[in-house]
């Protein structure tokens, strides 16, 4: 933990509530926190506690009803939609629980083309991202379209997307849900490898084996976070 | 974005086949639909433009070239004596009562133009030539309108009746139509005055050829003092004939409703079929929101599938648009495909395209990126 950076993420009084019709749910309850790079995060809590919606808020795909959210120094609680997706272009990587990847793109545009995206040349983009795909173990898959590749294979490549342009910050709604027990404990491998001093990463989980690659626990109930505390990770928790 | 859009256009073969059916079909539409109203127009001036001239001495207050009366041989005269006038050339033109084969009557077009060796008359004979023309009470028919007087496939010979007179059929021209798809029998002028009893020397117009073009209003401002007969423009003269039967008739409009119709059914198709892309792909695009894709990059997928869809799918419809023409030709119809039509058709198939583009993209920009986590 590197407590002296600036934090990723600064979160200060969130609250979120969602209107349809006259019908008005609080999700979130002045939720405050930091995400600080080297430090990888697991939000736990169960089901419709508010864990995708606070990482949708944190990352920078939701806006919060109040509070300030500060994301890579940007405030994007008020921004315009423009300025957030320029900072999630630029510093957030995304892995979804089901994946998400192009169905029509190979595993290596699928990676190559969210560089290209993100202003890098194509054939620069192909070849780097040829070699992460390489470095989570696809190296022979890279031609492969997602229907032909297994479960744990498509949540690596969405890895290498999301870790194509460098990002500060790597966040995952349930990146192993989908996954059997060994395959999403290997792919929670893949990603705890991704933790850098400068990056912090965050995955929000219900499986408590998970705990193992965390530095730092979250655990959210009704909106609220009622416990935020350090994780030696590699230590086995009771349950593994 | 473009290869992300068009692979995930490619994709799903069948859905691209069935989008790019859909503007396929939206284009022949526009192309036809606007080939057959410029063919009408066309048809309905055909007979002047052939006849040519620089300029056309035509009876005052007439507006179209089909209800003339005639011109005296002094008005010819009178037009030879200028000297920027090179040559000046009679044309008979009107309608004639005929008598088919089985006895039932109709009518029919009569032309006899003063030959000129760049104006041919007829233009487009099949069967037999000009010279044969000029034998007495000689005529050709169109083959389009062969069913139309009962006349067999091998014409030549055949005989039938106009204004109670025998009439043989000596060649065969094929596809020329008039707007009122009254049959048209040419002839030479001498056997066009005795068919429809014009004075020897008299005509229905005098087109004039002038040494220099340039002359055309100095000729015009001389003839002003005559009374019964002004001197217009070829160009001018067409397009008043053009307009009176296809702008100011109700067929006009009718074609013109029909085109515009048919634009707007290609539009609903075209809209309808991206439509149901973007829907089918709303996935994608809100992953590539989440991924920090401005909502112009996400234009950008739209706007490259239906550039992909224009371009082919026009390709397409105009190749089944360039089908149809000959396919209609056989029966009559002239679907005109020349450049006006072309550029006038490309341009309604892109207006076509962008207009039902407005409710894809409407989608797109309503994404919502955080849908990927639900
Ligand atoms: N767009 C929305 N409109 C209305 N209500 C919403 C919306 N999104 C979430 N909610 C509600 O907010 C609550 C929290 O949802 P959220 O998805 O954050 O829960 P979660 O902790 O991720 O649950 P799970 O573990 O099942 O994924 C739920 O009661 C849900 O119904
Ligand atoms: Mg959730």
């Amino acid at each position: 933990m590197s407590g002296g950076a600036a934090p990723l993420v600064q979160a200060r009084n969130v609250q979120k509530t969602f209107k349809s019709g006259r019908l008005e749910t609080q999700v979130l309850h002045d939720v405050s926190l930091q995400l600080r790079p080297g430090e990888f995060t697991l939000l736990m809590g169960p089901s419709g506690s508010g864990k995708t919606t606070l990482l949708s808020i944190l990352s920078g795909l939701l806006r919060p009803s109040s509070g300030q959210v500060e994301l890579c120094g940007v405030d994007i609680s008020t921004a315009q939609d423009a300025v957030s997706a320029r900072v999630r272009r630029r510093h957030v990587g995304f892995v979804f629980q089901s994946y998400h990847l192009f169905p029509a793109l190979n595993a290596l545009d699928n990676v190559a083309e969210v560089l290209v995206l993100k202003g890098i040349d194509r054939m620069q983009a192909r070849a780097h991202a040829g070699s992460m795909l390489q470095r989570m173990g696809l190296g022979a898959r890279l031609q492969h379209l997602p229907s032909e590749l297994s479960g744990g294979e498509r949540q690596r490549v969405a890895i290498a997307r999301a870790l194509a342009g460098n990002p500060s910050l790597i966040v995952g709604d349930e990146p192993t849900g989908a996954l059997d027990k060994n395959t999403g404990l290997s792919v929670m491998g893949a990603l705890r490898e991704q933790l850098t001093p400068q990056r912090g990463v965050l995955i929000v989980t219900h499986d408590p084996r998970l705990k193992q690659f965390a530095d730092r626990v979250l655990e959210i109930e009704d909106g609220r976070i009622v416990a935020d505390y350090a994780h030696t990770a590699g230590v086995n928790e009771a349950y593994h | 974005m473009r290869r992300i859009a068009l692979h995930s256009l490619l994709f799903d073969r069948g859905k691209l086949a069935a989008a790019l059916l859909g503007v396929a079909l939206a284009t022949t539409l526009a192309f036809v639909q606007i080939g057959l109203y410029r063919g009408f127009e066309v048809s309905s001036s055909t007979v002047i433009e052939h006849h040519g001239g620089d300029l056309w001495a035509i009876p005052t207050g007439l507006e179209v070239l089909d209800n003339a009366e005639t011109l005296s041989v002094s008005v010819r005269n009178l037009l030879a004596s200028h000297p920027c006038v090179r040559d000046v050339r009679a044309l008979v033109y009107g309608f004639v009562f005929i008598r088919k084969p089985n006895g039932t009557r109709d009518n029919a077009l009569v032309v006899g133009a003063e030959p000129r060796a760049e104006h041919v008359m007829p233009w487009a004979l099949v069967e037999g030539n000009a010279q044969d023309l000029a034998h007495p009470l000689r005529v050709s028919v169109d083959r389009t309108d062969l069913a139309k007087l009962q006349l067999d496939n091998a014409p030549i010979g055949a005989t039938f009746e106009v204004n109670n007179q025998r009439v043989t059929v000596a060649a065969v021209t094929q596809g020329i139509r008039s707007f009122t798809l009254m049959p048209y029998l040419f002839t030479s002028i001498t056997n066009a005055r005795r068919l429809m009893g014009v004075v020897e020397g008299h005509a229905h117009f005098f087109a004039v050829g002038l040494h220099q073009p340039q002359c055309a209003a100095e000729v015009q401002r001389w003839m002003a003092q005559q009374h019964d007969v002004r001197l217009v423009t070829r160009a001018d003269w067409m397009k008043k004939t053009e307009a009176y039967w296809v702008g100011g008739s109700g067929a006009g409009l009718v074609l013109a409703f029909t085109a515009i119709l048919g634009l707007i059914v290609g539009a609903v198709i075209v809209g309808q079929t991206l439509y149901s892309m973007t829907k089918e792909h709303l996935p994608e695009l809100a992953t590539l929101k989440a991924l920090g894709a401005t909502p112009w990059e996400l234009a950008g997928f739209v706007l490259w599938q239906v550039s992909l869809l224009a371009v082919v799918g026009g390709g397409i419809g105009l190749a089944i648009a360039y089908i149809l023409r000959s396919v209609m030709a056989r029966t009559g119809l002239n679907v005109m495909l020349e450049p006006g039509t072309l550029s006038l058709g490309i341009f309604a198939a892109v207006l076509m395209c962008a207009v039902a583009s407005i409710a894809s993209l409407r989608t797109v920009f309503k994404v919502e990126a955080a849908t990927v986590l639900r």
